[in-house]
Protein backbone atom coordinates (compact mmCIF):
# COMPACT_ATOMS: atom_id res chain seq x y z
CA UNK A 1 0.00 0.00 0.00
CA UNK A 2 1.27 3.48 -0.82
CA UNK A 3 2.10 5.90 1.96
CA UNK A 4 -0.65 8.30 2.98
CA UNK A 5 -0.03 12.00 2.48
CA UNK A 6 -1.92 14.96 3.90
CA UNK A 7 -2.96 17.30 1.11
CA UNK A 8 -2.02 20.37 3.14
CA UNK A 9 1.57 19.16 3.14
CA UNK A 10 1.60 19.06 -0.67
CA UNK A 11 1.41 22.87 -0.98
CA UNK A 12 4.85 24.27 -1.96
CA UNK A 13 6.13 20.78 -2.88
CA UNK A 14 8.42 21.05 -5.93
CA UNK A 15 7.42 19.51 -9.25
CA UNK A 16 10.59 17.81 -10.46
CA UNK A 17 11.36 16.17 -13.81
CA UNK A 18 13.18 12.83 -13.99
CA UNK A 19 16.03 14.93 -15.35
CA UNK A 20 16.33 16.59 -11.94
CA UNK A 21 14.98 20.06 -12.82
CA UNK A 22 12.31 21.73 -10.68
CA UNK A 23 9.74 23.23 -13.06
CA UNK A 24 7.13 24.56 -10.61
CA UNK A 25 5.73 24.28 -7.10
CA UNK A 26 2.36 22.89 -6.07
CA UNK A 27 -0.15 25.55 -5.09
CA UNK A 28 -3.41 23.64 -4.64
CA UNK A 29 -4.69 20.12 -5.06
CA UNK A 30 -7.82 19.77 -7.16
CA UNK A 31 -10.04 16.69 -6.70
CA UNK A 32 -12.40 15.11 -9.19
CA UNK A 33 -16.09 15.99 -8.78
CA UNK A 34 -16.89 12.75 -6.97
CA UNK A 35 -13.94 13.25 -4.57
CA UNK A 36 -12.42 9.86 -5.29
CA UNK A 37 -8.94 11.05 -6.21
CA UNK A 38 -6.66 13.86 -7.28
CA UNK A 39 -7.64 15.41 -10.61
CA UNK A 40 -4.80 17.91 -10.96
CA UNK A 41 -2.49 20.34 -9.20
CA UNK A 42 -2.44 24.09 -9.69
CA UNK A 43 1.04 25.56 -9.69
CA UNK A 44 3.14 28.54 -8.73
CA UNK A 45 6.49 29.60 -10.07
CA UNK A 46 9.72 28.50 -8.46
CA UNK A 47 10.72 31.70 -6.73
CA UNK A 48 9.26 33.11 -3.54
CA UNK A 49 7.60 36.07 -5.23
CA UNK A 50 6.36 34.35 -8.38
CA UNK A 51 2.60 34.12 -8.53
CA UNK A 52 0.30 31.39 -9.81
CA UNK A 53 1.22 29.88 -13.15
CA UNK A 54 -1.26 29.74 -16.06
CA UNK A 55 -0.63 25.99 -16.14
CA UNK A 56 -1.75 22.96 -14.26
CA UNK A 57 -0.49 19.44 -13.79
CA UNK A 58 -3.14 16.81 -14.58
CA UNK A 59 -2.87 13.67 -12.43
CA UNK A 60 -2.31 11.28 -15.40
CA UNK A 61 0.88 13.23 -16.19
CA UNK A 62 2.28 12.63 -12.69
CA UNK A 63 5.02 10.00 -12.64
CA UNK A 64 4.91 9.59 -8.86
CA UNK A 65 3.70 11.55 -5.85
CA UNK A 66 6.32 11.40 -3.12
CA UNK A 67 6.88 12.88 0.32
CA UNK A 68 9.42 15.40 -0.97
CA UNK A 69 8.45 16.05 -4.59
CA UNK A 70 5.88 15.50 -7.29
CA UNK A 71 7.77 13.71 -10.04
CA UNK A 72 6.94 14.20 -13.73
CA UNK A 73 8.63 12.72 -16.77
CA UNK A 74 9.53 16.12 -18.26
CA UNK A 75 8.36 19.73 -18.42
CA UNK A 76 5.88 18.77 -21.16
CA UNK A 77 3.68 17.25 -18.43
CA UNK A 78 2.40 20.72 -17.52
CA UNK A 79 -0.67 21.92 -19.45
CA UNK A 80 -1.15 25.54 -20.43
CA UNK A 81 -4.44 26.94 -19.13
CA UNK A 82 -5.80 30.48 -18.74
CA UNK A 83 -5.47 31.68 -15.13
CA UNK A 84 -9.25 32.16 -14.93
CA UNK A 85 -9.78 28.45 -15.67
CA UNK A 86 -7.12 27.48 -13.13
CA UNK A 87 -8.83 29.61 -10.46
CA UNK A 88 -12.28 28.21 -11.30
CA UNK A 89 -11.03 24.62 -11.12
CA UNK A 90 -9.32 25.37 -7.82
CA UNK A 91 -12.50 26.70 -6.26
CA UNK A 92 -14.59 23.79 -7.58
CA UNK A 93 -12.17 21.03 -6.75
CA UNK A 94 -10.79 22.23 -3.45
CA UNK A 95 -12.16 20.15 -0.60
CA UNK A 96 -10.35 21.93 2.24
CA UNK A 97 -12.90 23.96 4.18
CA UNK A 98 -15.86 22.08 2.71
CA UNK A 99 -18.84 21.65 5.02
CA UNK A 100 -19.73 18.19 6.30
CA UNK A 101 -23.40 17.34 6.82
CA UNK A 102 -25.15 14.19 7.93
CA UNK A 103 -27.79 12.72 5.63
CA UNK A 104 -30.31 14.18 8.08
CA UNK A 105 -29.04 17.67 7.20
CA UNK A 106 -27.18 18.34 10.43
CA UNK A 107 -23.84 20.17 10.10
CA UNK A 108 -21.15 18.20 11.90
CA UNK A 109 -17.98 20.04 10.91
CA UNK A 110 -15.68 21.19 8.13
CA UNK A 111 -12.85 19.49 6.25
CA UNK A 112 -9.45 20.45 7.68
CA UNK A 113 -7.33 18.15 5.55
CA UNK A 114 -7.56 15.25 3.14
CA UNK A 115 -5.46 12.09 3.16
CA UNK A 116 -4.48 10.69 -0.22
CA UNK A 117 -2.43 7.70 -1.29
CA UNK A 118 0.89 8.73 -2.74
CA UNK A 119 2.84 6.97 -5.45
CA UNK A 120 0.92 6.45 -8.65
CA UNK A 121 -2.48 6.08 -6.97
CA UNK A 122 -3.66 9.55 -5.91
CA UNK A 123 -6.72 7.89 -4.34
CA UNK A 124 -8.55 9.85 -1.68
CA UNK A 125 -8.55 7.78 1.52
CA UNK A 126 -9.99 9.92 4.31
CA UNK A 127 -10.98 13.38 5.46
CA UNK A 128 -9.73 15.06 8.62
CA UNK A 129 -12.48 17.13 10.16
CA UNK A 130 -12.85 20.00 12.53
CA UNK A 131 -15.80 18.24 14.12
CA UNK A 132 -18.56 19.83 16.11
CA UNK A 133 -19.42 18.57 19.56
CA UNK A 134 -22.44 16.67 18.17
CA UNK A 135 -20.10 14.29 16.31
CA UNK A 136 -17.24 13.96 18.77
CA UNK A 137 -17.10 15.12 22.36
CA UNK A 138 -13.98 16.45 24.00
CA UNK A 139 -11.39 19.18 23.63
CA UNK A 140 -10.84 21.27 20.52
CA UNK A 141 -7.60 19.35 19.89
CA UNK A 142 -9.51 16.06 20.03
CA UNK A 143 -12.24 17.34 17.73
CA UNK A 144 -9.63 18.44 15.16
CA UNK A 145 -8.18 14.94 15.03
CA UNK A 146 -11.31 13.29 13.67
CA UNK A 147 -10.93 11.18 10.54
CA UNK A 148 -13.74 9.95 8.32
CA UNK A 149 -12.77 7.28 5.76
CA UNK A 150 -13.75 8.14 2.18
CA UNK A 151 -15.93 5.01 2.07
CA UNK A 152 -18.17 6.47 4.78
CA UNK A 153 -18.99 9.54 2.68
CA UNK A 154 -22.25 8.89 0.90
CA UNK A 155 -22.27 11.97 -1.31
CA UNK A 156 -20.33 15.00 -2.46
CA UNK A 157 -22.16 18.02 -3.73
CA UNK A 158 -20.03 21.01 -4.61
CA UNK A 159 -18.32 22.07 -1.41
CA UNK A 160 -20.46 19.86 0.82
CA UNK A 161 -19.84 16.30 1.97
CA UNK A 162 -22.65 14.13 3.22
CA UNK A 163 -21.99 11.33 5.70
CA UNK A 164 -24.54 8.95 7.21
CA UNK A 165 -25.68 9.94 10.70
CA UNK A 166 -24.18 6.68 12.00
CA UNK A 167 -20.86 7.14 10.13
CA UNK A 168 -17.79 5.56 11.67
CA UNK A 169 -15.25 8.16 12.67
CA UNK A 170 -11.81 7.75 14.16
CA UNK A 171 -10.22 10.14 16.61
CA UNK A 172 -6.46 9.91 16.41
CA UNK A 173 -3.25 11.95 16.42
CA UNK A 174 -1.43 9.15 14.71
CA UNK A 175 -2.02 8.82 10.97
CA UNK A 176 -0.11 5.50 10.59
CA UNK A 177 -2.24 3.99 13.37
CA UNK A 178 -5.35 5.30 11.67
CA UNK A 179 -4.23 3.73 8.39
CA UNK A 180 -3.67 0.40 10.12
CA UNK A 181 -7.12 0.53 11.73
CA UNK A 182 -8.86 1.41 8.47
CA UNK A 183 -6.83 -1.25 6.65
CA UNK A 184 -7.74 -3.89 9.26
CA UNK A 185 -11.39 -2.93 9.07
CA UNK A 186 -11.38 -3.16 5.26
CA UNK A 187 -9.55 -6.48 5.52
CA UNK A 188 -12.25 -7.88 7.83
CA UNK A 189 -14.90 -6.55 5.45
CA UNK A 190 -13.29 -8.27 2.50
CA UNK A 191 -12.95 -11.54 4.42
CA UNK A 192 -16.66 -11.70 5.13
CA UNK B 1 39.74 9.31 -9.15
CA UNK B 2 37.45 11.33 -6.86
CA UNK B 3 35.79 14.64 -7.73
CA UNK B 4 37.05 16.05 -4.44
CA UNK B 5 40.65 15.23 -5.43
CA UNK B 6 40.35 16.97 -8.80
CA UNK B 7 38.91 20.27 -7.58
CA UNK B 8 41.64 22.81 -7.07
CA UNK B 9 44.23 20.92 -9.17
CA UNK B 10 46.29 23.17 -11.47
CA UNK B 11 45.65 22.89 -15.21
CA UNK B 12 48.66 23.28 -17.47
CA UNK B 13 49.02 23.50 -21.23
CA UNK B 14 51.99 21.93 -22.97
CA UNK B 15 54.69 24.20 -24.32
CA UNK B 16 55.37 27.67 -22.97
CA UNK B 17 51.77 28.66 -22.23
CA UNK B 18 52.20 27.33 -18.70
CA UNK B 19 49.51 27.29 -16.07
CA UNK B 20 45.96 28.04 -17.23
CA UNK B 21 44.24 28.05 -13.87
CA UNK B 22 42.77 25.62 -11.38
CA UNK B 23 39.84 23.20 -11.66
CA UNK B 24 36.73 24.86 -10.28
CA UNK B 25 34.19 22.14 -11.09
CA UNK B 26 33.46 19.09 -13.20
CA UNK B 27 30.36 19.04 -15.40
CA UNK B 28 28.62 15.70 -15.69
CA UNK B 29 26.82 14.44 -18.79
CA UNK B 30 24.29 11.63 -18.86
CA UNK B 31 23.89 8.51 -21.03
CA UNK B 32 26.51 7.31 -20.47
CA UNK B 33 27.27 9.04 -17.17
CA UNK B 34 30.66 10.66 -17.52
CA UNK B 35 32.60 13.82 -16.83
CA UNK B 36 31.77 15.92 -19.87
CA UNK B 37 33.88 19.00 -19.21
CA UNK B 38 36.04 20.85 -16.73
CA UNK B 39 35.46 24.42 -15.60
CA UNK B 40 38.78 26.13 -15.08
CA UNK B 41 39.03 29.22 -12.89
CA UNK B 42 41.49 31.58 -14.60
CA UNK B 43 41.61 34.38 -12.05
CA UNK B 44 39.36 37.12 -10.72
CA UNK B 45 39.18 39.21 -13.86
CA UNK B 46 38.75 36.44 -16.40
CA UNK B 47 35.73 34.24 -16.83
CA UNK B 48 36.02 30.48 -16.37
CA UNK B 49 37.15 28.39 -19.31
CA UNK B 50 35.10 25.28 -20.10
CA UNK B 51 37.17 22.51 -21.61
CA UNK B 52 35.73 19.17 -22.72
CA UNK B 53 37.15 16.19 -20.83
CA UNK B 54 38.13 14.65 -24.18
CA UNK B 55 40.25 17.75 -24.90
CA UNK B 56 42.41 17.14 -21.83
CA UNK B 57 45.80 15.64 -22.47
CA UNK B 58 46.30 13.82 -19.17
CA UNK B 59 44.85 13.68 -15.71
CA UNK B 60 47.30 12.93 -12.94
CA UNK B 61 47.06 13.00 -9.16
CA UNK B 62 48.68 16.45 -8.96
CA UNK B 63 47.74 18.23 -12.19
CA UNK B 64 45.71 18.16 -15.39
CA UNK B 65 47.08 19.05 -18.78
CA UNK B 66 44.91 20.61 -21.47
CA UNK B 67 45.73 20.71 -25.16
CA UNK B 68 44.17 24.16 -25.32
CA UNK B 69 42.81 26.63 -22.78
CA UNK B 70 40.08 27.78 -25.15
CA UNK B 71 36.40 26.88 -24.63
CA UNK B 72 35.37 23.63 -26.24
CA UNK B 73 32.35 23.05 -28.43
CA UNK B 74 28.96 23.17 -26.68
CA UNK B 75 28.99 21.10 -23.52
CA UNK B 76 26.05 20.08 -21.27
CA UNK B 77 24.63 22.72 -18.91
CA UNK B 78 26.57 22.72 -15.66
CA UNK B 79 24.86 21.32 -12.59
CA UNK B 80 26.95 20.67 -9.55
CA UNK B 81 26.93 16.96 -8.70
CA UNK B 82 28.73 17.15 -5.37
CA UNK B 83 26.40 18.67 -2.80
CA UNK B 84 23.23 18.14 -4.82
CA UNK B 85 20.28 16.48 -3.09
CA UNK B 86 19.38 12.93 -4.08
CA UNK B 87 15.77 12.27 -4.99
CA UNK B 88 14.27 8.94 -5.96
CA UNK B 89 11.98 8.71 -8.97
CA UNK B 90 9.18 8.28 -6.40
CA UNK B 91 9.85 11.72 -4.97
CA UNK B 92 11.62 10.70 -1.74
CA UNK B 93 14.79 12.45 -0.64
CA UNK B 94 17.79 10.21 0.03
CA UNK B 95 20.40 12.61 1.37
CA UNK B 96 22.99 14.52 -0.62
CA UNK B 97 25.94 13.68 -2.84
CA UNK B 98 29.24 13.68 -0.95
CA UNK B 99 31.61 12.75 -3.77
CA UNK B 100 31.86 10.75 -6.98
CA UNK B 101 34.48 8.42 -8.39
CA UNK B 102 35.32 8.38 -12.10
CA UNK B 103 37.80 6.83 -14.51
CA UNK B 104 40.37 9.55 -15.37
CA UNK B 105 41.04 8.01 -18.78
CA UNK B 106 37.50 7.86 -20.11
CA UNK B 107 35.74 10.21 -17.69
CA UNK B 108 33.10 7.55 -16.96
CA UNK B 109 31.42 7.84 -13.57
CA UNK B 110 32.04 4.67 -11.56
CA UNK B 111 30.15 5.44 -8.35
CA UNK B 112 28.38 8.27 -6.59
CA UNK B 113 28.89 8.49 -2.84
CA UNK B 114 25.93 9.90 -0.94
CA UNK B 115 25.06 10.40 2.70
CA UNK B 116 22.82 7.33 2.35
CA UNK B 117 25.31 5.02 0.66
CA UNK B 118 26.94 4.35 -2.67
CA UNK B 119 25.11 4.50 -6.01
CA UNK B 120 26.18 2.76 -9.19
CA UNK B 121 25.77 4.66 -12.49
CA UNK B 122 22.92 2.40 -13.64
CA UNK B 123 20.82 3.83 -10.78
CA UNK B 124 21.19 7.42 -12.02
CA UNK B 125 18.35 8.98 -14.01
CA UNK B 126 19.07 12.69 -14.28
CA UNK B 127 20.97 15.58 -12.76
CA UNK B 128 19.26 18.96 -12.87
CA UNK B 129 19.09 22.23 -11.00
CA UNK B 130 17.04 20.68 -8.17
CA UNK B 131 18.42 17.20 -7.58
CA UNK B 132 20.10 14.06 -8.77
CA UNK B 133 17.23 11.69 -9.56
CA UNK B 134 17.87 7.98 -9.00
CA UNK B 135 15.96 4.79 -9.71
CA UNK B 136 14.22 3.10 -6.83
CA UNK B 137 13.61 -0.21 -8.56
CA UNK B 138 16.11 -3.06 -8.67
CA UNK B 139 19.42 -3.17 -6.92
CA UNK B 140 20.55 -2.16 -3.48
CA UNK B 141 18.42 0.67 -2.04
CA UNK B 142 20.38 3.84 -1.30
CA UNK B 143 19.22 4.05 2.29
Amino acid sequence: MNELTAVRSLATLPVVTLGGDAVAHVKDTVFDPSARGIASFTLTGRTLLSGPLPRDLPWPAVHCLGRDAVMVRDAGALCDLPLSVVRRDTVRGRLLGAQVLTDEGEAVGTVLDVLVEGGTSGRLVAFRLAARRDLVHGSRHRRHGVYVPRGEVSGVSGRTLVIPAHATTYVTDDVPAFTARVGARHGRGAAR
Amino acid sequence: MLFSRVRGLPVLTPGDAGRVGVVRALTVGAAPWRVASVRIARGRLRRDAVVAWSALGAAGPDLLTARSAEDSDPVPAHHELVGSRVLTECGEERGTVLDAAFDPLTGRIEAVLTTSGELTPDRLLGLGDHALVVRTGSGRPPG
